[in-house]
């Protein structure tokens, strides 16, 4: 597949892959017995080297630009930010380098974090982490030569960020170590908050301590060595490690095991102190054997081999139904917090009529969708926009959804959807018009039959369609994230969580504040001043039981306006040889390498 | 002969700075990704996306970007950083071309012995049971798609999910220098599967090619002379019937140098031909412009060697 993907979003580019290539079933509800357990047995037994085989490769092997399911595997298990998820924990994140959760003062203006004493990094840079590492690791994710792809979004508003990313100031004044083990954020307030309302986007800023940028770097090496000057970082492949594992290095510090598209070779960290972490990291080592692209024939190898896991590599939809009767132990989803869906551009007449998108919606065989990914192993089908497992899903009404009629039949409702078209002026029920629409898809497997599905769908409403397929890659950047070149219909596009708060799902992709005429993820072009002023609040709640309430309510109205057809929130399948004990971590969604073991 | 390959050698330059220029062109004139996009992410501005666009020197006009691209060649051997995996082109495909030689040069052997043997059988022995058996086996193998035919060959014989495990399977190829046990037995499979495509194919053009031949009348006069019939075959029919087949395996074997995408996909095996085509459906610009040139610079360079084998297969051949 391609594999991989990236822009999309970190891990759905490679939950879809596996997704799409990987399920099917004949259960009723989202994957059933071999969804993954409220609480899985952690225990193991030490020793061993476990395979991993993946289709693609790490988007990048530095901590600081990752940003993608595969390379958060690596990077959890190598690296320790100041918070991290352990394997069933899908709520507060668990304190991982910190000592313990963040303490919030000022009206959420000031974050405080301690941080644990004896930490070290891995050879060869062999010294304690220091605070500073921190405020390092962090500055440097606005550096142009790592570009962190998340930073500015969920960071931007620690006080100094502006004055080094325009090069006024050469590290945030925000940030500050007052002592070497404690690290203190300050913010700013956002801008564009609705008159009357102030608070600090402080959910944002703790999140994202979850995230690998927080992992520490030491500013010393990096320095010394010049790794973050140039064009490009070179850190990536100089890295140092603070968890139980590292890539494995020379006595220089080169990391070689890594092999770009190839393979990578984690190690034990001989610095690693068990006594100060979570994790148990009970095999030895991992080996990651990267390219295989067919399912066919990774699966079989994974399945009836020994001591072999999938990355993202899922079983194929054809051998699924024998494997969920004979290896079914083998095979584990686990929900990926991310979301799929066919955007309608609301700019677009006849899209502009809320009434004819709600016709297009009502009349939606999503089923008919979801079954060419593999059914309903694959995930449900999606009613509303914020997925299972984040704060506010069930506020919003949970699977059953918020109770809109043009999306109450998964199967599609021809005659709700004529009224509808009755409704918006076409007196037959069917569109009359003269407008083409025109569908701008991803060309070959899966995606490509789902694009031409919308493409049915719609002309079974009358409408006139243009489908134009191409890369994956192109398809974004080159038409549905390009409003003024934008397609009526972007029939291959979704969304995946950046940690666990519904604003990471709903504010890039339907904050009309955020419609941008390049790499713009608004792809329904939604412009809802309401609903704009509505998440602008949200963003600055710090109870999260209201913040989730919040973002019920608004994800409800985003519903109502109907942008999109939402159709699936995704699974994504893990998949292992008969003598690993897989233990998934419910926060990427995929199998945790500091707790899986060899049996 | 020595201004004759000088010249051509001169053309090889000429060549793959064409070869370049096209790739260049189609990369901006098709749709494509953008790469500042994708190495932004998600979340960029459109302010933080011409940021890197400027770090990567995509904002320059393209002429320049194509200058500076030469130059940087020319000058420092230089064929730039690869937009997805931000390392040294040269050493990214460097490090993956002893791969796709394995590949090429393992199997290019084993179907040119195949493919020239049951080609000479077939045509001494026309129209027996031998010769139709083996052209009608030929048919299937010129007729069986490369990737079906490695999936088939996996299932069957590979040592992890094959019926009869007898050979290394998909992703076990290791490098001869770490362990050449390994390494021939993982390149069993797709050795085999490449042979019998080009071989089927080589054996039915050998045979025709090698019927034609022996109907000539220096043949006749070679029989005249009183030779064995071996001689006759071997020497004085299969040299002359060679010469085209020279020719298809010069191309096939420069082909399969600049990459065999199918079957480095089946197999897993991390070659060139992968990497270009990873690189196509990432716009990694200066990932796709180095395994274009390198898969170029392989098939002219193979037409060289075929144009100067030429001479000393057939003495009617010379060059000025």
């Amino acid at each position: 597949m391609n594999k991989v993907k990236r822009y999309l979003a970190p891990a759905l580019v490679v939950c879809m892959a596996a997704v799409v290539t990987g399920c099917g079933s004949s259960g009723s509800s989202g994957g059933g017995s071999n969804l993954v357990a409220k609480t899985q047995d952690t225990t193991g037994k030490k020793g061993g080297v476990i395979k991993m085989l993946w289709s693609s490769d790490v988007d990048y092997i530095d901590p600081g630009a990752a940003y993608y399911q595969l390379s958060y595997m690596i990077d959890y298990a190598t690296q320790r930010p100041l918070y991290s998820w352990s394997p069933d924990e899908e709520k507060t994140p668990t304190p991982d380098l910190a000592e313990g959760q963040p303490v919030i003062t000022n009206g959420g203006a000031t974050i405080t974090v301690k941080i644990k004493p004896g930490i070290k990094f891995s050879p060869p840079v062999n010294r304690e982490v220091v605070a500073d590492d921190v405020k390092y690791a962090i500055e440097r994710g606005f550096n142009p030569s790592v570009a962190n792809g998340y930073a500015g979004a969920y960071m931007g508003s620690i006080k100094g960020v502006e004055e080094l990313t325009s090069g006024k100031a050469k590290d945030i004044s925000g940030i500050t170590t007052p002592d070497s083990h404690t690290i203190v954020f300050s913010l700013k307030q956002p801008s564009g908050l609705p008159k009357g309302v102030t608070g600090y986007a402080t959910a944002a800023v703790v999140g994202a301590l979850a995230l690998p940028l927080s992992a520490p770097v030491p500013r010393d090496y990096v320095t010394k060595n010049g790794f973050d000057s140039g064009l490009t970082s070179k850190y990536g492949t100089h890295q140092v490690a603070t968890g139980p594992y590292m890539i494995k290095n020379d006595a220089q510090g080169n990391t070689v095991g890594y092999k770009p598209t190839q393979s990578i070779e984690l190690v034990r960290n001989p610095n690693w102190d068990a006594a100060t972490d979570y994790r148990k990291a009970y095999a030895d080592g991992y080996q990651i054997d990267e390219g295989n692209d067919n399912p066919s024939v990774a699966a079989p190898q994974i399945l009836d081999g020994q001591s072999l896991i999938g990355g993202d590599v899922g079983p194929p939809v054809a051998t699924l139904q024998s494997l969920l009767k004979k290896k079914s132990p083998q095979l584990v989803l686990a929900p990926s917090g991310g979301i799929r869906y066919i955007a309608l551009n609301t700019t677009f007449k006849p899209l502009n009529n809320l009434n004819v998108r709600k016709a297009i919606i009502a009349g939606f065989d999503r089923a008919l969708v979801r079954k060419l990914i593999g059914g309903p192993v694959s995930g449900e089908i999606a009613t509303h926009f914020i997925p299972p497992g984040i704060p506010g899903f069930d506020e919003a009404g949970g699977n059953a959804g918020p109770g809109d009629d043009f999306l109450a039949n998964p199967s599609g409702n021809i005659e709700l959807a004529k009224s509808y078209m009755k409704k918006a002026g076409y007196p037959t029920g069917l569109y009359t018009g003269n407008e083409t629409l025109t569908i701008v898809g991803t060309s070959g497997g899966k995606a490509q039959k789902t694009a031409e599905v919308t493409q049915n769908q719609l002309q079974k409403l009358g409408f006139k369609t243009k489908l134009q397929l191409v890369t994956q890659d192109s398809m974004y950047t080159q038409f549905c994230n390009a409003p003024k070149k934008q397609p009526a219909v972007c029939p291959n596009v979704g969304w995946l969580k950046d940690f666990n708060d519904a604003q990471t799902l709903l504010v890039p992709t339907f904050n009309g504040n955020n419609i941008v005429p390049a790499n713009n993820s608004n792809w329904p072009q939604l412009n809802v001043p309401a609903i704009n002023d509505a998440m602008a609040k949200a963003q600055v709640e710090t109870d999260p039981a209201k913040a989730a309430s919040q973002w019920a309510a608004i994800d409800k109205q985003i519903t109502a306006q109907a942008p999109a057809v939402p159709w699936v929130w995704d699974n994504s399948p893990n998949i292992a040889s008969a003598n690993i004990k897989g233990v998934v971590n419910k926060f990427n969604s995929s199998w945790d390498l500091s707790f899986t073991s060899i049996k | 002969m020595a201004r004759y390959i000088a010249r051509r050698l001169l053309w090889v330059a000429v060549l793959l700075f064409l070869v370049s220029l096209v790739t260049f062109v189609i990369f901006y004139v098709f749709p494509t990704a953008d790469p500042a996009q994708l190495r932004a992410g998600r979340h960029a501005s459109p302010a933080q996306v011409e940021q890197i666009r400027h770090r990567m020197g995509l904002d320059k006009p393209l002429l320049v970007q194509f200058g500076n691209y030469l130059r940087d060649i020319f000058t420092k051997g230089d064929f730039g950083y690869s937009y997805v995996n931000e390392q040294p082109v040269k050493e990214l495909i460097l490090a993956r071309v002893p791969a796709t030689i394995s590949v090429a040069v393992g199997a290019s052997i084993l179907w040119l012995f195949f493919g020239v043997l049951v080609g000479v059988i077939s045509a001494v022995r026309r129209r027996s049971k031998l010769d139709r058996t083996a052209m009608g086996l030929a048919l299937v193998g010129i007729s069986a798609p490369e990737y079906w035919l490695g999936l088939v060959a996996l299932y069957l014989f590979a040592d992890d999910i094959g019926l009869i495990p007898l050979f290394g399977s998909a992703n076990s190829y290791v490098p001869i220098t770490s362990d050449p046990f390994q390494w021939f037995n993982s390149l069993i499979l797709p050795w085999s599967v490449l042979a019998i495509s080009f071989a089927a194919f080589y054996s039915r053009l050998l045979r025709g090619n090698l019927l034609e031949v022996m109907g000539e009348d220096y043949i006749r006069t070679a029989r005249a002379k009183g030779l064995t019939e071996r001689r006759v075959v071997l020497k004085h029919g299969l040299r002359s019937a060679l010469t085209p087949i020279v020719t298809v395996f010069g191309m096939d074997l420069g082909l399969l140098l600049g990459g065999a995408v199918l079957i480095e996909v089946v197999f897993n095996i991390p070659g060139v031909g992968r990497q270009a085509y990873d690189a196509i459906l990432r716009a990694d610009l200066p990932m796709i412009q180095g395994t274009v040139l390198l898969g170029a610079f392989f098939i002219i360079f193979a037409n060289l060697v075929v144009d100067i084998v030429y001479a000393f297969l057939d003495p009617r051949v010379r060059y000025e």
